[in-house]
């Protein structure tokens, strides 16, 4: 995949580095030439100075035969120019702006483009943590309705069946990492004191799932 | 005409003046602090925030504006400013300013501009006629 990411900052130069690690195109720009510094030895994607607002910069990086763009400068306004230029203008398929501002949501929705916060981003997770103290989830589906979460299984639960969490429509056991190796377990897969669980679960059934690790086995 | 001028001293400022004193009714935002007692001893309404949020350019009057003319320093804010005046407020004439002769191309219809200013472009071409 043909990347194109705007802003070499932290999450710029992070973001570039993960994709090319997989294998994608990435070239990055930066209006500031010592951002090619946050890039690691053996970078394999390319580094572009200059301000991707700017038509000729844009072009230049490649825009017209991305399949992605991502605009992450701390300039709301500049990522919302980019990324509607590229998602209107030059038809780049997957097209992601950061918000930084808040305050500036209304007009990334009014225009259509999909964003990342991270002031909203960072609240829910700590929300998230203050709430499920004791079960951490890694990841939260829709307005947070459905989450994965991860477990080890207690002693007392060595010998039984994976398939004994599961609960239609609440719970249901997806992985199980053992000795440093993770597979997705049959429902009759025995488990072992040291499991670790993936779980995915109805909000409303988190308790349910707690209880059942702390000991109130119903 | 019921205008709003976006942008800070110099020229939004010169600009919003000039018109007020042709007598229109001109209202300027800056995100600048401290500068409404100045802007309101010349007579000029002056809403201090964030163009970029609605409730700005809606207690500025973006509802009822006739003219918009966002001329700030930064070309992007100009254009996003632009496009919410013509998409949101639906403002019948939108005037922004060029910083950068380079993102000229991108002050048309598409993000709302019906004219564009542009200091540098309009400077150079006046040298070329004079001093040919």
């Amino acid at each position: 995949m043909q990347v194109v990411i705007m802003g070499c900052g932290r999450t710029g130069s992070a973001l570039a580095t993960r994709f090319d690690a997989e294998g994608d195109q990435v070239t990055v720009m930066d209006p500031d030439d010592a951002a090619e510094g946050r890039l690691p030895a053996g970078f394999r994607g390319r580094f572009l100075a200059g301000n991707g607002v700017t038509p000729a910069v844009l072009e230049a990086a490649g825009i017209a035969h991305a399949e992605a763009f991502v605009a992450l400068t701390p300039n709301d306004s500049a990522n919302i120019v980019a990324a509607r230029v590229a998602r209107d203008t030059y038809r780049v398929p997957r097209v992601i702006a950061r918000l930084h501002d808040p305050a500036h949501a209304p007009v990334y929705s009014e225009f259509g483009i999909t964003t990342v916060g991270s002031v909203p981003t960072t609240v829910n997770r700590i929300m998230q943590l203050m709430h499920h103290r004791t079960l951490e989830p890694h990841q939260t589906f829709g307005n947070g309705e459905t989450l994965l979460v991860r477990s080890a299984v207690p002693a007392y639960l060595a010998g039984r069946q994976a398939a004994e969490f599961n609960v239609p429509g609440e719970i249901g056991v997806v992985e199980l990492s053992r000795s440093g190796h993770s597979r997705i377990p049959d429902p009759s897969t025995s488990l072992e004191s040291g499991d670790v669980l993936s779980f995915i679960v109805a909000a409303g059934s988190l308790d349910r799932l707690r209880s059942f690790l702390g000991g109130k086995w119903s | 005409m019921r205008i709003i001028v976006i942008g800070g001293a110099g020229l939004a400022e010169q600009v919003a003046d000039a018109l007020h004193r042709a007598g229109d009714e001109v209202t300027v935002i800056d995100t600048e602090p401290g500068r409404e007692p100045l802007l309101a001893k010349t007579g000029l309404r002056a809403v201090r925030g964030d163009a970029l949020v609605l409730s700005t350019l809606e207690a500025a009057g973006a509802l009822r504006a006739d003219v918009l003319v966002a001329c700030t320093q930064s070309d992007e804010d100009n254009l996003v400013i632009s496009l919410l005046a013509k998409k949101h407020f639906n403002i019948a004439r939108i005037i922004a300013r060029v910083n950068d002769p380079a993102n000229e191309e991108l002050f048309s219809q598409s993000w709302g501009v019906d004219a564009l200013v542009s200091p540098a472009t309009a400077l150079v071409s006046m040298i070329r006629q004079t001093g040919a």
